[in-house]
């Protein structure tokens, strides 16, 4: 045992999380949220929007039919405030999301604790709606060229992802 | 390893919890808008074209059953942009109406890419039958009405019951024919004869269109053009139908044309809650504010007293 305490084993610290298993862990919850909100929700979807051989039939369809555009706005919204619940409760509670929660990573505040307006401002992507939707592009290119990986969103909201290793 | 037990724990329940939440959101929406949840299924939309032909359904029809060229066309679109739909059913019971609204949804099912049947049930006459005519197939029972090839336009007159009440009909116009058709006074033979040749063109169309929609000579449809219904069996013997039966026959013509087995699915405009709540808060305003008795006397435009039909 004295030897292990030397060698430090059995210890763990944390460090910069790997990008690739911020990733997958993303898309697990991704998955998570399509099966628990998105699923139920896409009968109503499907009822609305008619099967199109082409996503630019779809595009025209709903060009031609305003009136289900906007309806499908709000239903996205509401979709997107269940997202941002799974993530802020899950991360305020647990630090922590189920994909995280496989891969050890852990949502840290670079200031105090965690609060609930840093949570809300890290999941401000999940918002479908212009100018938030560009997140999608800019949020992940802006992890690759910050120092400890943060997307803009972690940057504004004063917070990071990182690992715990164990030794 | 009991805090990691905790935490998966605590996740299960947040799932649970979303989940739930997810559900009695989509039920909420559908609900709301009237969205069926029985799905839509089959290859085949039937679309109901019941009672009065529309254009769009307002306040004084709300007693009535109508059926309104707006939706009706939305529905056609939806159908026809609908990759799974293979034909288009239209379950006609209608003696007609607008003339206008039955030329829009001629026209709409015109456009459509889809097999089209329609299909008259008890009755089919005047616009229904412009709108029949304009499908590939038609199908009508024998002892069903269609046809009545004509239009019709009328008004109540009051001329004569203000007269006898002594009350005078002061004529304030700008423009010899603006009152033309007012229900306090007769017509003049001039305006008479301006209106029968309104009608003489809306008649003209309506034949020129069952010509071509029914590939006729158009001579022989003037000579069928008089107004009069025909039952079905007799429709079918001067080409206004092409066969005679009912659901059966509906479904083996479709069946022969898109080679596959044929599955209903039922088109038509679901009233969701905030449209049921709004037609009762209608219902309510319109016994207010409008009463029965006042827009005889509101309505002393053309366009509201005088109604043509076809």
């Amino acid at each position: 045992m004295q030897f292990m305490n030397k060698l430090n084993l059995g210890k763990t610290f944390l460090a910069q999380a790997s990008v690739l298993k911020r990733i997958i862990a993303f898309f697990i919850d991704f998955l998570i949220i399509y099966v628990i909100i998105l699923f139920p929700l896409k009968r109503i979807f499907n009822n609305i929007i008619p099967e199109t051989g082409s996503f630019s039939e779809t595009v025209n369809f709903l060009n031609n039919n305003a009136e289900y555009s906007t309806f499908i706005t709000v239903i996205m919204l509401l979709v997107a405030v269940l997202a941002i619940l799974y993530f802020v409760i899950l991360e305020k509670k647990l630090s922590q999301t189920p994909g995280k929660m496989l891969f050890n990573l852990y949502v840290k505040s670079q200031t105090k604790d965690l609060n609930y307006w840093q949570l809300f401002v890290r999941s401000m992507f999940l918002i479908p709606v212009f100018p938030f939707v560009l997140l999608w592009i800019i949020d992940p290119i802006v992890m690759l060229f910050t120092k400890e990986n943060q997307r803009l969103l972690e940057i504004l909201s004063k917070t990071k992802v990182v690992e715990k290793y164990k030794i | 390893m009991k805090q990691q037990k905790n935490r998966w724990w605590y996740v299960f329940k947040m799932i649970i919890g979303l989940t739930i939440l997810g559900f009695l959101i989509s039920i909420l929406i559908s609900a709301f808008i009237g969205t069926d949840f029985r799905g839509l299924d089959g290859n085949v939309a039937v679309i109901d074209i019941t009672g009065t032909i529309v254009a769009e359904k307002d306040v004084d029809f709300l007693f009535e059953d109508v059926t309104s060229s707006d939706e009706i066309s939305k529905l056609i679109r939806k159908a026809d942009r609908t990759a799974r739909i293979k034909a288009i059913v239209f379950k006609i019971n209608s003696p007609g109406g607008s003339a206008v609204a039955s030329e829009e949804i001629a026209n709409e099912i015109k456009k459509t890419n889809k097999t089209t049947v329609a299909w008259i049930r008890e009755i089919g006459t005047s616009g229904a039958y412009w709108v029949a005519s304009s499908a590939d197939y038609v199908i009508a029972n024998r002892m069903s009405i269609t046809g009545s090839i004509g239009v019709i336009a009328s008004y109540l007159g009051f001329s004569g019951f203000l007269e006898e009440y002594n009350v005078t009909y002061e004529r304030l116009v700008a423009g010899n024919l603006k009152d033309m058709g007012i229900p306090f006074k007769e017509l003049t033979p001039e305006e008479r004869a301006l209106f029968e040749k309104s009608l003489d063109s809306i008649h003209n169309y309506f034949i020129e269109e069952v010509a071509e929609n029914r590939n006729l000579r158009k001579k022989d449809v003037e000579k069928i053009a008089t107004g009069m219904f025909y039952l079905g069996v007799e429709a079918k013997e001067l080409g206004l139908v092409d066969e005679l039966g009912s659901k059966e026959e509906v479904i083996n013509y479709i069946e022969k044309q898109i080679g596959e087995e044929v599955d209903l699915v039922e088109y038509k405009k679901e009233r969701g809650l905030l449209s049921s709540l709004s037609q009762v808060i209608n219902e309510k305003f319109f016994y207010i504010g409008k009463g029965f008795g006042n827009s005889f006397f509101t309505k002393a435009r053309l366009a509201d007293s005088v109604s043509i039909s076809t």
